[in-house]
Parts: C-alpha cells; sequence; structure tokens
C-alpha cells in the first residue's frame, strides 16, 4: 500500500511540475523580452524594443497587423490588391498608403519606420525591387518577410517563384504568432489563431461527404484573353485549399502560378473552375465579367462540363494567395460546392 | 526562255511543295499539349469542311479545330512573312545580315504592345496586338524618315534601322523596369518572345490575306529583286522604277512584320536565316528563292511551334526561345557543311 501511495504521490508531484513548467512556458510565451532574436527567411533579425513605427509592404501582411489590432502602431502601407478586409476600412484609412503598387526605398525609409513587415520577397528580398532586407538594416531597421513566401519557395528565378514545400495556414499562423512575440501582444495571437482554425474546420466539415470525388482549376488571370490563362500551381494557397477539402487540381506544377493551355485544361475535365475576382484591370482577363464570357463562349472551354453545368465559381483573388485570405477561400469554395449540391 | 522540261519540273516542284505544307499543317494538327489520335485530326477536318458526321468526342474535336489547325495556319503565314520579307530586305539593302528587326519594326512592335499592356494607354479600346502594330508603324515611319533625311545610300536606312531599335528597345526596358511588376514582366517577356498560344480563328482570316498578298506582291517584283542584288543603279539601268519598287516592297514588308508581329509576338532568327537557308538550297534568283523561303519559313515556324508545345510537358515555351534555340545551332549546321563541300 505504502508504496503505491508513494508511487502515486511520485505521479501527482511529476504532474504538478508538468503543470507548472507549462505555465512557465506560458509565462515566457505571454511576456516578449527584448533584446529579440528571431530567424527569418533564413535571416537573423534583432528588435531591441516592440515596434512603434511599422511600415508594412503587402496588403496581406498589413491585415494581419490589423487583425491583431495593431494599426495605431503602423506609418505606412503599400502593394494593394484588392479592398481591405471586412471592418477595418477605418483603421486602413487612418495609415498612410506609400503606393498602391511598389514603393520607392526612400518613400518606406522617410516614414522612419522601426519596422518594415513584407508580404513577397520581390519586394523585399535577395532581389527585391524595394529594397535588399541588408539596406534597411543598414539604417538600423529591421525586416520581417511573411514565411509562407519564403518557406520551402525559390524565388530566385523572378517571377512567382516556385514552391517545393506545400503551402499550409501554419505559414500564416506561424506569421501571426511571431508577429503578436514582435510587438508583444501574444493574447491577441492566440484567439486570432484559434478563430481561424476553427473557420477552417466548419468549412471542412461542410463538405466533407464529397472527400476525393471532385477536381477543380484556380483561374488567376491571364495575360491576353485568348491566351494560355495563370492557373494555380499543386503547391499554393489554392493547393492547400483544395487539398484541406478533398478536392484534386488538375493542374500538376510546383510554379505557384504557372500558365497552362487551355487545351490541356479541357481535357483534364475538372468538375469546378474558381475564377479569381479582383479590382486590378491590369490584363482584359482580371475582369471577373470577362472571364466568365470567355468560358461560354471559347468553341473549346464552352464544353468543359464544369461550364457547360455552371460550376464556375467567384473567388477574390487575395484568397489565391497565400494570406490571412487563403481562409476566406477554402469557405468560398464549401459554400459553392454545398450549394451546388456536388458534395451529394 | 521556258522550255517543256523546266516548267514540268515547276509543276512537281510546286505539287511536292504543296504535300510538304499540307504534312506540316497535319502534324502541327496533330502533335499537341494533350494526346489526342492522330486519325482525329482528318476526321475533324472532314466533318468541319464537309459535314462527314464522324462521331467525334466534341472536346477533341473542338481542340483540333479551333486550337490547332488554325495554329497551325496562323504559324505557317507567320512563318511565310517572316521569310519573305527577310529575302526582299536582304534583297533591296544588299545586306545579309538585314530583316525585319533592322527595320526596328519588331522593336516598335514590342514598344506598342508594352505600352498597351503596363501604362494601359488605350485602356479597354487597344489591345495587345493593336498596340503592336501601332507600334510597329510608327517605328518604321520613324525610321524611314530618319533614312531619308540621312540620304540614299543603302547604308542610310539600316544605320537609320539599328538606331531605331535601339530608341524602342530602350523605350521598352524603360516602362518594364518602371511600371512592370513580376506577372507583367512575365507576360510581356512571352509577348516579346512570341506565343501562338492565343491564336484562333479569327487571326486566320487576317494571316492568310496577309502572307498571300506579300508573297503575289514580292512574286510580282521578282525580276526586279534580281536586279537589286547588283545595286539600285544596276537596276534603275535596267529600266525598274526604282523608287517605286523600293517602296512598294518595304511597305510590304513593313505591313506583313507588323501583322505578324502584333498576333504572335516578336519571333527573332526567322526572317535573318531563313533566307540564307533558301539561297543553300533553291539557288539565288527571286523567282524560286521567293516561294522557297515561303515554305521553308512556314514548316520551320510550324515545326518550332510544336517543339515549343511538347518540350515541357503541361507548359508552354515562348516560340522565340525555340526558333532560336534549335534554329540557331541548324543554320549552323548546314552553314559548316556548305563550306566544307566547297
Amino acid at each position: 500500500m505504502k508504496s503505491i501511495f508513494a508511487k502515486s504521490h511520485r505521479g501527482i508531484a511529476c504532474a504538478a511540475a508538468v503543470l507548472l513548467a507549462a505555465i512557465g512556458v506560458e509565462a515566457q510565451a505571454a511576456e516578449t523580452s527584448y533584446p529579440l532574436t528571431l530567424t527569418n527567411c533564413g535571416h537573423q533579425v534583432i528588435f531591441q524594443k516592440a515596434p512603434d513605427r511599422a511600415v508594412s509592404i503587402g496588403q496581406s501582411s498589413t491585415e494581419i497587423l490589423y487583425l491583431l489590432g495593431l494599426q495605431d502602431r503602423m506609418v505606412g502601407t503599400a502593394v494593394w490588391i484588392g479592398p481591405v478586409i471586412n471592418g477595418y476600412e477605418e483603421a486602413n484609412a487612418k495609415v498612410e498608403r506609400l503606393a498602391d503598387n511598389d514603393p520607392s526605398f526612400e518613400s518606406v525609409v522617410a516614414r522612419k519606420p522601426d519596422l518594415v513587415t513584407a508580404q513577397f520577397q520581390w519586394h523585399v528580398g535577395p532581389e527585391g525591387i524595394v529594397a535588399r532586407p541588408e539596406q534597411f538594416e543598414e539604417l538600423g531597421v529591421p525586416v520581417y518577410t511573411s514565411p509562407a513566401d519564403c518557406v520551402g519557395k525559390d524565388n530566385s528565378g523572378g517571377g512567382d517563384g516556385v514552391r517545393h514545400t506545400v503551402f499550409t495556414m501554419d505559414l500564416i499562423y506561424q506569421e501571426i504568432t511571431e508577429l503578436v512575440q514582435i510587438f508583444n501582444v501574444q493574447e491577441r495571437g492566440e484567439k486570432l489563431v484559434a478563430e481561424l482554425k476553427a473557420r477552417e474546420e466548419a468549412a471542412k466539415k461542410k463538405i466533407a461527404s464529397a472527400d476525393g470525388r471532385l477536381s477543380a482549376v484556380f483561374w488567376f488571370s491571364s495575360a491576353e484573353l485568348d491566351i494560355d490563362p495563370y492557373v494555380a500551381g499543386k503547391n499554393g494557397a489554392p493547393g492547400y485549399i483544395m487539398r484541406s477539402l478533398g478536392i484534386r487540381n488538375v493542374v500538376d506544377s510546383e510554379e505557384e502560378w504557372p500558365t497552362v493551355g487551355w487545351e490541356t485544361i479541357a481535357k483534364s475535365g475538372p468538375t469546378l473552375v474558381v475564377a479569381g475576382k479582383m479590382e486590378r484591370r491590369r490584363f482584359p482577363a482580371d475582369d471577373i465579367a470577362v472571364k466568365h464570357k470567355f468560358l461560354e463562349s471559347d468553341p473549346v472551354t464552352s464544353l468543359m462540363p464544369a461550364v457547360k453545368e455552371g460550376h464556375v465559381v467567384e473567388m477574390d483573388a487575395q484568397a489565391m494567395n497565400p494570406t490571412i485570405r487563403t481562409i476566406e477561400g477554402i469557405e468560398v469554395l464549401a459554400d459553392a460546392v454545398e450549394k451546388s449540391g456536388l458534395n451529394k | 526562255m521556258i522550255g517543256i522540261t523546266p516548267s514540268l519540273s515547276r509543276t512537281s516542284a510546286g505539287l511536292l511543295a504543296l504535300v510538304v505544307l499540307l504534312v506540316a499543317l497535319w502534324l502541327g494538327a496533330a502533335i499537341g499539349e494533350t494526346a489526342i489520335p492522330m486519325g482525329v485530326v482528318a476526321k475533324t477536318v472532314a466533318n468541319r469542311l464537309w459535314d462527314a458526321g464522324y462521331g467525334l468526342d466534341a472536346l477533341d474535336e473542338g481542340i483540333i479545330w479551333n486550337y490547332r489547325v488554325s495554329r497551325a495556319i496562323v504559324a505557317a503565314c507567320c512563318g511565310s512573312a517572316l521569310a519573305l520579307s527577310g529575302v526582299v530586305l536582304q534583297s533591296l539593302l544588299r545586306n545579309p545580315l538585314a530583316d525585319p528587326y533592322i527595320l526596328g519594326i519588331s522593336a516598335g512592335a514590342s514598344t506598342g504592345a508594352v505600352a498597351v499592356a503596363v501604362l494601359g494607354i488605350g485602356a479597354g479600346l487597344l489591345t495587345l496586338p493593336v498596340g503592336a502594330f501601332v507600334g510597329a508603324l510608327l517605328a518604321f515611319g520613324l525610321v524611314s524618315l530618319l533614312a531619308m533625311r540621312a540620304g540614299r545610300g543603302h547604308g542610310a536606312i539600316i544605320l537609320a534601322g539599328v538606331a531605331g531599335s535601339q530608341l524602342f528597345n530602350a523605350l521598352t526596358s524603360f516602362i518594364v523596369t518602371k511600371a512592370a511588376n513580376a506577372e507583367q514582366a512575365r507576360a510581356i517577356m512571352f509577348w516579346l518572345l512570341g506565343n501562338l498560344s492565343g491564336v484562333r480563328w479569327p487571326d486566320v482570316w487576317v494571316a492568310v490575306p496577309v502572307a498571300a498578298v506579300g508573297l503575289i506582291v514580292c512574286l510580282w517584283h521578282a525580276r526586279a529583286l534580281d536586279a537589286f542584288t547588283f545595286g539600285s543603279e544596276s537596276a534603275a539601268s535596267l529600266g525598274i522604277p526604282v523608287r517605286r519598287v523600293y517602296g512598294v516592297l518595304i511597305g510590304v514588308t513593313a505591313m506583313m512584320t507588323a501583322a505578324m508581329v502584333s498576333m504572335v509576338g516578336s519571333i527573332g532568327f526567322v526572317g535573318l536565316v531563313i533566307p540564307h537557308v533558301s539561297r543553300m538550297i533553291v539557288g539565288v534568283r527571286h523567282g524560286l528563292l521567293l516561294p522557297g523561303s515561303a515554305l521553308i519559313g512556314a514548316v520551320f515556324m510550324i515545326a518550332a511551334d510544336i517543339v515549343s508545345r511538347i518540350i515541357i510537358p503541361g507548359q508552354v515555351l515562348p516560340i522565340g526561345v525555340v526558333t532560336a534555340l534549335v534554329g540557331a545551332p541548324a543554320f549552323a549546321v548546314i552553314l559548316s557543311q556548305r563550306r566544307t563541300v566547297r
């Protein structure tokens, strides 16, 4: 008896120790101790204190900061693809927009930032058109780049890059977690991540019955209307959206947005065509109405079952990029499948 | 001069050329990104032209007829037109390096297309091809003006062309550097190197007449072109209205290049090299050189397009890359073999 007692005592003691340790870790995670050193996109970044003047280059980076309630600590944004995430119009109006597209290095520096966040390495990266991270660091400005654009992704070839490792929302959750560490606002980050995960689960459940039976192609845009379209490769955000819903991508390329001929797409016979909706009007096919018209009038695409049966889904282009909006993409596609009855 | 035997051989040569062209077109329609049985091509053509009523998969038939047949025909027309332009320019300017590029036509077309794509000039009204066409004509006009001001020596227009090309290439780079992002730069690169994937039947109705008219006008002036080979003074002494012929031929060359470049992008190499290959095969007389170049250009372009579609599975390589990567070494081989023979 005694020995059993002793054992259980030891057990309790162990459990208590684990619990205490966990609380200790929790307590450490709750407060950032500066200087904070992070490894980001292969670079060591050091923060002496929580930033007060952040400039974010890339809509997704900006929106994550808004969702974390950090708009008061932002002094500039740039690179906008569409309207700001719902409910943050007012916050967004107060932050100076340096440029809709690529800001110049000096316009960023002029805001005297103590942090620059970048969504894409082609803006701030080894070949960045705004600057290389070192250029900012020389001025004492740390640069944080979205892990979604560099983890498992090769940006050295220019263009949209090649993703060797599958994108998952974990990269966005990592970005949130690291940003809350940098800004020392941990509790907001945990709440946001929990919310996003719950939304993802709910969407998956909606069409769980369709698992494995559907296929899709994600059409972002085309340089010219008739020409080979930019469609989603297998490893980017659309790949994740499809995989999480059990839908097969008919395009099998590691490139982020390869150009694939309509002939190949039509022959692969996807059940769904997901068409990008965006505000920009750089190419005619940026317009969702033009996309619909093309699909219905082209002598070959009009024969595709997805088009004939009206399974063309509209999706915000921001959800098609590895962003905080990817979650919306999962919801939109799940809703569309449920509504069309394809899951039955 | 023409006896029975030459005219017979001319007929059989013509027939042979037609057969070669048809085989090339058939291959162009049969080989593509996705596998469709060879026999479907003939049945599709029979269905569409003579209502033969073969039961075919609608998608296969659609792909063959709407994408591949139209594409092969336009490729053939482009190859012909660019090769013809090369022959004419090399003869008129008495320069073996002359081709549509030297007149700055392609550079101007690029600038026009890039201006529409990147700067959004004439947004909604002007499409990329229209921008290219306007750019090509503008560049040609500018180069001609410069050449006329510089004097009428045949060196003048080449120098003017070089200056024009440089100017328009610089403008293109300027616009791309200033305004384009990664996606645009890629779209433009694709366009600058040529791409036939956007070709449909409406393009055929432009390409065929342009190439046909170009060939007829050039053939009409075959004798004059022979004379020009010895210089414009010799041509004049043979009773050829030099200025008129010069104007007509340069004009038709500009029109052909601008139309083709605006449809499929600027494809190098063909205009420069195919005339030389043709000269090695059919000789220097323009009566044969012109149709020979047109045929070889057509077949070469269809072949290059086939290669561009199948070399990377599931993806298309710009045809300009293929024409240069495959064409240049092939030309080097032909050139060196010819040397050893002599």
